[in-house]
């Protein structure tokens, strides 16, 4: 038996005719911290999801303790003690964060769950690891972070000695992450194997023992932490260095023509009754005005309501000089809206379309894609051709399906869409989220080129970094209003980060009260 | 895509041959030959030239009855009420066709359609309305306005626009649709059907509504963001699937009745229905169930006449049918049992 707990070797996965991975090779130390990293679409994820049992792999072999791996399924793989936290939460809102963590292996007693001995055995969990999460409250009443707790949780409960963490930062404050982080440790010097999946170059850094590198579905490395350094770690993620901080050295400050304007806008929420309390905001024409805050603050009713798919109770919109509330989203977007949805799978894109349909479902009425009716098939490949190479969007099959595509370019076909036809406003709403570094850079680069050709543009982001290397200007938003306003002179992640926890949450107050006395 | 089509017709023939080889046990059971009631079956259908008349007149309105539920489903809507369309579009043109007798025979003709097709369209629009601005569950209201339907031209061929006889039935219209296949009741109407059935594949498929209707149907979400305004989507849809009820009611009661006969289009709905359902609502492959479903329905009198075998055997064929067309779930799940069993082996091993 060799030192490794698991081995995975000469890894190639097909998805019909599309490689996700041609060369896949890992392994894992018991006990060690191991990052993979790469940008999307590296197939990382992939990867995990081949240990995991999700997917088989076409080729290659995966051997756990010794013993050779085939066919096996994600119920056999926590049978062996491997856990996946995925992405995308799989935690049922309406049910307590107990019940969601025994939901499939509940404890019974006669015929009804025992609940005191499940929420004893779970209270044993937070306790022993200091995952601070509350048993009996409801999913939709805890934030990201807890439900990130809640989800390790079970993969705890179901015995996982290793655990493998997809992407877990995405979705997360710089102060959860930090407290994501300490958790990780704890689970470490418990002995437990962790697998953390990431793009983030210091985040990788800062937690791990062991580095695995992957670009463009191959492996390149595995590293020890302590031989490396963020230019080598970025030169193997993409094969030559990047410079995510494009901060603007001379902030604009000439800006004449409001762009878009927002006048005491109120929204109602799904659950509450506003959910949007009387924000203003104006966007200049060439400006980019950032839109910091935890996700779940207004940001999506904010982007919405301009947009037209949501009803403003009161206030009023307007795009360059025209009012625009509550008309339609397509006489808005006549106006001269161009709109990157937060949410891009549901929003921004039809999955189960081509990529050439998808590049032209915002303009279907332009003439050039449809004459009396009928549709200019050619005239819509032509886009999409002249679009996958100019944003360059892989792979440049413009048939298709987006579904094939991986995040990062799925991503890429929304921001072709809408900034290959900006001209007034651009709402960019988290426009890099669950994207790969590459892409990254591009797409802000594009956003940035859009203001650049006198676009007022509002970006909405959960990432501090994005909004503080592109915005001129910056709000935050916290529970429905606007609470800070500054210029991106005086906006560093410290005082953002405590802005948008509102300066309320516990521990983080007094660190907020600090801050704002320094301020003074 | 190309092979996805190809594995979708071989499962559709699979699962034919499975449902008629269970159907072959049951008749087994009671004691006949399942070869002979076979082709006692394909002869029922197809043996002379009335029989194969009679196989085509039955697939003309349920051709149109697929493609009418077809086109609300891809637009993310189950209309369910399309029987109701055609027994109120056969009222309508009936009326038509037995009234306006001022007008000359072709103009008559088209204004017998043109009044099936705008009261099958209307007809549809309520539970399309109660949907889109309402969010009133259409399966539940289409279901409910299918006995409305019924019962309204119930009420009429019984009293204001009865013939008297006995049986509930209006007096012949002056204009009807010619016969093909004399004595069967196949009539003009299959061309209208095929035509249509063909018309709309391809609108659907090169216009700008047909992309929409697209989008709208596989994420409505994303296309209310793209513009493309769903509800309006919706609402045509469901107006063209009452509006092919219509036109199936028309030649019913101008190809095959020549009068509005009280309950003609029982189970026209339900049927067109299953022929698009069981081919997940796909176009080109929705004539050929059609054509399939009519062909047994057409065969069951075959096997009644020639063998003991009982026309409920065919139901239950059908039903078999359709029971493992729509097995999805079940195919996948034998899928993963066989993948385990592999693994297993080769642990043993």
């Amino acid at each position: 038996m060799s030192d490794y707990i698991i081995e995975m070797h000469n890894i190639t996965k097909e998805f019909g005719d599309i490689v996700a991975i041609s060369d896949g090779q890992f392994n894992l130390i018991e006990g060690e911290i191991h990052s993979l990293i790469g940008e999307n679409g590296a197939g990382k994820s992939t990867l995990m999801k081949l240990l995991f049992g999700m997917y088989e792999p076409t080729s290659g072999d995966i051997i756990y303790k010794g013993e050779k791996l085939t066919h096996h399924t994600p119920k056999e793989s926590i049978e062996l003690g491997i856990g996946m936290v995925h992405q995308e939460f799989m935690l049922i809102d309406d049910l307590t964060v107990w019940e969601n963590v025994i939901l499939g292996s509940e404890p019974t007693k006669g015929f009804s769950i025992d609940a005191s001995k499940a929420k004893k055995e779970i209270q044993a969990y937070i306790d022993k690891y200091k995952l601070d999460v509350d048993l009996s409250k409801k999913i939709n009443q805890i934030s990201v972070g807890e439900a990130q707790r809640v989800e390790i949780i079970k993969v705890l409960s179901k015995g996982a000695d290793i655990i493998i963490l997809d992407e877990p930062t995405a979705v997360l404050t710089p102060q959860e992450v930090d407290s994501l982080f300490v958790i990780l440790q704890h689970l470490k010097d418990d002995g437990k194997t962790i697998v953390f999946i990431s793009h983030k170059m210091n985040e990788v850094l800062s937690i791990s023992d062991r580095i695995t590198v992957m670009r463009q579905a191959k492996y390149v490395d595995t590293i020890e932490n302590k031989n490396v350094t963020p230019t080598m770690l970025s030169q193997m993620m993409i094969g030559r260095e990047v410079f995510l901080d494009n901060k603007k050295t001379k902030p604009k400050e000439n800006f004449t023509e409001i762009g878009l304007k927002v006048e005491n806008v109120w929204v109602p929420g799904d659950k509450v009754i506003s959910k949007l309390k009387g924000v203003s905001l104006e966007v200049y024409k060439g400006e980019i005005l950032g839109v910091a805050g935890i996700d779940g603050n207004g940001q999506l009713e904010l982007e919405e309501a301009i947009a037209g798919l949501r009803k403003i109770e009161k206030g009023s919109v307007y795009i360059s000089k025209n009012e625009t509330t509550n008309k339609t989203p397509i006489e808005i977007r006549k106006k001269g809206l161009t709109y990157i949805p937060s949410n891009r799978n549901t929003r921004g894109l039809n999955r189960q379309m081509s990529i050439e349909t998808n590049l032209v479902s915002t303009i279907l009425d332009e003439e050039r894609f449809s004459k009396s009716g009928l549709i200019n098939f050619k005239a819509i490949k032509e886009n999409a051709l002249k679009l996958l190479e100019d944003f360059d969007i892989r792979p440049r099959n413009p048939e298709l399906l987006t579904s094939a595509q991986s995040g990062g370019n799925a991503q890429k076909v929304v921001v072709a869409r809408e900034i290959s036809h900006a001209s007034e406003v651009l709402i960019a709403s988290q426009p890099t989220r669950g994207v790969d570094i590459g892409a990254i850079e591009s797409i802000r680069s594009f956003v940035q080129s859009a203001s650049e050709n006198g676009v007022a543009v509002l970006l909405i982001s959960a990432d501090i970094n994005e909004i503080l290397s592109l915005s001129d200007r910056i709000i935050v938003m916290f529970e429905g209003e606007i609470v800070a306003n500054l210029k991106s002179s005086e906006a560093n992640e410290e005082n953002l980060g405590v802005y948008m926890m509102g300066g309320k949450l516990g521990g983080f107050a007094e660190l907020g009260e600090e801050l704002h006395n320094e301020d003074r | 895509m190309k092979t996805d089509n190809r594995a979708f017709i071989v499962r559709i023939l699979l699962t034919i041959t499975i449902s008629l080889v269970i159907g072959a046990f049951f008749i087994l059971l009671i004691g006949e030959s399942p070869i002979e009631a076979y082709i006692a079956l394909v002869k029922g259908a197809f043996g002379s030239k009335l029989r194969i008349g009679t196989t085509l007149a039955g697939f003309t309105p349920l051709l149109l009855t697929s493609v009418a539920f077809a086109v609300a489903a891809k637009a993310g809507a189950f209309n369910v009420g399309v029987e109701g369309a055609v027994f109120l579009g056969a009222l309508v043109a009936a009326y038509i066709g037995i009234n306006w007798t001022f007008l000359p025979k072709p103009i008559l003709l088209i204004a017998c359609f043109l009044g099936a097709i705008l009261t099958g369209a209307i007809w549809s629009l309520i539970p399309a309305l109660l949907k889109v601005y309402y969010n009133v569950n259409e399966v539940t209201v289409t279901i409910l306005a299918n006995s409305v339907a019924l019962y309204i031209t119930s009420y009429f061929v019984s009293g204001p626009m009865s013939a008297g006889g006995t049986v509930s039935q209006s007096h012949p219209v002056t204009v009807t649709l010619p016969k093909i296949m004399f004595p069967s009741n196949a009539n003009a109407g299959l061309f209208i059907a095929l035509a249509i059935t063909i018309c709309l594949h391809f609108y659907l498929k090169k216009s700008k509504y047909g992309i929409k209707l697209s989008f709208t149907g596989t994420n409505s979400l994303n296309a209310e963001y793209a513009g493309m305004n769903p509800k309006k989507v919706i609402i045509y849809s469901m107006m063209i699937s009452g509006a092919l009820g219509g036109i199936a009611g028309c030649i019913e009661v101008l190809g095959v009745h020549g009068v509005f006969l009280n309950n003609f289009a029982v189970g026209l709905g339900t049927n067109g229905m299953l022929a698009s359902l069981i081919v997940k609502n796909n176009l080109v492959a929705v004539p050929f169930m059609a054509f399939f479903l009519a062909t047994l329905n057409a065969g069951a009198m075959g096997i009644q006449q020639n063998t003991n075998v009982p026309k409920s055997i065919v139901d239950t064929i059908i039903a078999i049918f359709i029971l493992i067309a729509t097995m999805d779930g079940i195919i996948a799940y034998v899928k993963n049992r066989r993948l385990k069993k592999t693994n297993k082996t080769e642990v043993t091993r």
